[in-house]
């Protein structure tokens, strides 16, 4: 060995001690922080003092990343993600988190934090290398260690007893240094494994296995439900044979409404699982009707005295007459066998196939009885060698199927629980009166702003203009300096107001989109992003003013919150058009975390898009980055050299 | 020196050809739309034109597509473009030949006559005369890491000043420095924006708009 091997030896000795001795004692005592803290935080429901050991241990990790970095050169990146934006009140003073509003910040401050921590995966991995590092860290940091230590020792104690003993303990230390290097690393990359920010690509056959197991729980979970629907069909029937034989027709309405959640979940999970999108087809609660001049209320051809008759009745009739009701009713009695069979198909020739066929015939030719004998399964047509072939065939058709039954699933809910094109047509209606009322109010608001601003602003101004510009008159002759400063500052105001004006002409319609239609004005505010900003566009043509408006609105809103509230650093903005719709894709790499549901602004701007049966898509997980897409419906025409 | 209003205002029209003749120009042709323009200048060869951005029939940016159009024929043809608003992505059209012998100020800048014709001067001197808005929000816009971010907040002022189109002694004037003080600055300048020096003062001012126009393109 060379002088050089020798120290590289050494120093990878002491590194993998370092690592030992500080990652050893100190997971093993957080751990037991961990636990001190996490049994009666989980245990008891004392969840204050979950963040404390999560926090207090994250010096600790952050130290023995820096270690493990520092014998493998490459820098060890903080995995944690990063904290949570300060909390902001919404206008009336309440603290927003998730769907509830706080007076007090301190609880929703809580609940952050609670979320950051727990949510991050990096806290769990955390964790995991303080339950395991105890045992492995010491066994790798530890071993060199222990034997050269263990070798010095002996060479040095039983010199004296056996002639060998130098040798041997010294080849013992030797053997120590000389795996310390191969330790060190194995330990650095341990340590990298679980303390490591994870950015690991899962290998292709995971990725695949994941995938078919994913498909096969989705059937199984689908068929789960079908099967729920047999006993919630049996209801049903008892409740109309109740309701129609008996005449208690009082089980009716709790009963409907009641089981519209399965459907409800159903048409979700069509959605989100088989790619079938199945709108919600209920029409809407109708309020009590006004109370007639009698006194009475009338429902139907039906008048009622009290109100809490009408209401019933009023109910009653939505719910009974509703044909999405009674088709919900057909498909509960359906469901379990249609849908129930074919999805049960290819989880039993898989199932089969493997654990009928295949896998028995494998035990038995390792010599394994399977239990229960043999008379049902493993052979086919009595010849036991074609079991195995026979049932990985059987299992590759049943996952080969499984894509096509998921889908044809959905198909198969939506035969029965999409809105009929009546619904359809009740659900548009109330649509558009939803969305004409934000439109009204919209521009109601609008007004009111702009009325507000000129009062305020430029006329206020020109007024005290008009006062000066008297005052100079009468000045002109007796002090030529005063009215001259008089002037001065009459000139001043009529500036600020011009200003004014044009800011406020900006808020209503922006000069360039009157001049130069959206693209352009998309560019021009880009310009004036402070951010890095870049606009994409491909637009055969102009659209309605309108929509160009209130996409350019959208646009600015949504640069200006990814400056302000994402900190970004550079955004892109696209404008396209296809299949008849404006699609806007702005995304920015800041740090993410906008919640749709939470942002008055995003919010104001899907109403506003809605008006024209836009839509908007947010993703912007913590961390981000952030991607909205703005969807409009809407033709375009040529580009347009008039807009007179 | 002979002049080409366009503006579609009467009053305006009015106003702005009698401060200029008042001024000691010669208008020798006052039009309201954006077809007569652009023959009033390729036709009459003014030694600068002043040009309203909207103009009819279409009241979009038609003032500002005849200049362009006729600096397109006839390349360095002095024009300054006025609007009731600034925007960034005109400027940048007007700047992009890079021939000189463009403004662009708001409307607002003509109640100051004395400033507003210096700056009609510059411009048929084959000047500059940006308006500070532009100005401040190309340099607003340059982010953390552009060159921009290297200098001091004097030099910044110095090349918003330069940028307007300012000789060195204005802008000494301006911020109470010597001439040599300012010449001092606009080196360092230069030497951080990496341009090269020269002895032109309108090449520097081109230089340094052309620098800002990249930056905004970005």
């Amino acid at each position: 060995m060379t002088t050089r091997a020798v120290r590289r030896a050494g120093l990878a000795l002491l590194h993998g001690m370092a690592l030992a001795g500080l990652g050893v004692p100190g997971a093993a005592a957080l751990l037991v922080v961990h636990l001190a803290f996490f049994v009666p935080g989980f245990g008891l429901g004392l969840l204050p003092l979950v963040p404390l050991p999560i926090l207090a241990g994250r010096p600790l990790t952050d130290l023995v990343r820096r270690l493990a970095a520092a014998g493998s050169g490459t820098p060890l990146g903080s995995p944690y993600r990063p904290r949570p934006a300060p909390l902001e009140p919404e206008a009336d003073g309440r603290y927003p988190h998730h769907n509830r509003l706080y007076r007090h910040s301190w609880m929703p401050r809580f609940l952050r934090l609670l979320d950051w921590l727990l949510g991050d995966p990096a806290t769990f991995r955390d964790l995991g290398w303080m339950t395991l590092t105890p045992a492995v860290g010491l066994l790798l940091g530890g071993l060199p260690v222990a034997l050269v230590g263990a070798g010095g020792w002996y060479a040095v104690s039983a010199v004296d007893r056996h002639w060998w003993a130098v040798p041997a303990g010294l080849a013992v230390a030797v053997a120590g240094l000389a795996v310390a290097p191969w330790l060190r690393t194995r330990h650095v990359r341990w340590t990298r494994w679980w303390l490591g920010p994870t950015q690991r690509q899962p290998g292709r056959l995971r990725v695949w296995y994941g995938f078919q197991l994913l498909l096969l729980l989705r059937l199984l979970c689908l068929l789960g439900l079908s099967l729920l629907a047999l006993p919630l069909a049996a209801i049903s029937a008892v409740a109309l044979v109740l309701a129609y034989g008996l005449g208690i027709v009082v089980v009716l309405p709790p009963l409907i409404q009641n089981l519209r959640w399965l459907p409800e979940l159903r048409r979700e999970l069509a959605g989100r699982w088989s790619g079938v999108g199945v709108e919600s087809p209920y029409l809407p609660r109708p309020g009590l009707p006004d109370r007639r001049p009698d006194g009475r209320y009338q429902v139907g051809n039906n008048l009622y005295q009290t109100e809490r008759w009408a209401a019933y009745n009023v109910r009653l009739r939505w719910l009974v007459r509703d044909p999405a009701s009674w088709r919900d009713f057909g498909w509960l009695l359906l469901d379990p066998v249609v849908g129930g069979l074919s999805l049960a198909a290819p989880l039993a020739a898989i199932g089969y196939g493997i654990f009928g066929l295949a896998m028995p015939r494998l035990w038995m030719l390792v010599g394994a009885k399977p239990a229960g004998g043999t008379d049902w399964y493993a052979s086919v047509a009595g010849v036991d060698a074609a079991a195995i072939p026979v049932g990985l065939a059987l299992a590759a058709l049943g996952l080969l199927a499984a894509p096509a039954v998921l889908r044809g699933n959905g198909g198969w809910t939506a035969l029965l629980l999409a809105p009929t094109a009546k619904a359809k047509l009740a659900l548009r209606v109330r649509r558009l009166t939803e969305t004409r009322a934000d439109a009204t109010e919209n521009q109601a608001a609008e007004l009111r702003r702009i009325e507000r601003d000129l009062h305020d602003g430029a006329q206020a101004r020109l007024v005290a203009m008009g006062i000066n510009l008297g005052n100079v008159e009468y000045l002109m002759d007796k002090d030529p300096e005063a009215a001259r400063a008089l002037l001065a500052e009459a000139r001043q105001a009529s500036a600020k107001a011009l200003t004014e004006l044009r800011d406020l002409v900006r808020g209503i319609h922006p000069p360039v989109l009157a001049e130069r239609g959206l693209v352009d004005a998309v560019r021009a505010l880009a310009l004036d992003t402070p951010v890095r900003t870049e606009v994409t566009a491909e637009l055969p043509g102009r659209a309605e003013q309108p929509i160009e408006s209130a996409v350019y609105f959208a646009v600015s809103e949504l640069l200006t919150n990814a400056v302000k509230h994402a900190r970004a650093a550079r955004i892109t903005v696209d404008l396209g058009y296809a299949d008849g719709r404006l699609r806007i894709v702005v995304a920015d790499d800041g740090r993410g975390g906008a919640d749709g549901s939470r942002g008055s602004g995003l919010r104001g701007i899907a109403r506003r898009l809605g008006t024209f049966d836009g839509v908007v898509d947010l993703s912007s997980p913590p961390g981000g980055p952030t991607t909205v897409i703005l969807e409009v419906p809407c033709a375009l025409s040529s580009p347009r050299t008039s807009i007179s | 020196m002979r002049v080409v209003l366009a503006e579609d205002l009467y009053l305006l029209r009015d106003g702005l050809s009698r401060m200029l003749t008042a001024h000691g120009f010669d208008v020798v042709a006052a039009v309201e739309t954006g077809p007569e323009l652009l023959a009033a200048l390729l036709e009459l060869r003014p030694d600068v034109a002043v040009v309203d951005v909207r103009l009819p029939p279409t009241q979009t940016d038609e003032g500002l597509q005849a200049a362009l159009a006729a600096r397109r024929e006839v390349p360095g043809l002095p024009v300054l473009v006025l609007s009731q608003h600034v925007e960034q992505l005109y400027a940048r059209e007007l700047l992009a030949d890079g021939t000189g012998g463009v403004g662009y100020l708001l409307k607002d800048r003509v109640f100051n006559a004395e400033q507003f014709v210096d700056a009609v001067r510059r411009v048929a001197g084959g000047g500059m005369a940006m308006d500070p808005d532009v100005i401040a929000k190309l340099l607003a816009r340059s982010g953390r890491d552009a060159p921009i971010a290297r200098l001091t907040p004097r030099e910044r002022e110095v090349l918003e000043l330069m940028a307007e189109g300012r000789s060195n002694s204005a802008i000494g004037q301006r911020l109470y420095l010597s001439e040599s003080a300012v010449g001092k600055h606009t080196a360092s300048i230069f030497g951080k924006l990496d341009l090269a020096p020269s002895d032109d003062d309108n090449r520097r001012v081109l230089a340094v708009l052309a620098y800002l126009n990249g930056a905004a393109g970005g």
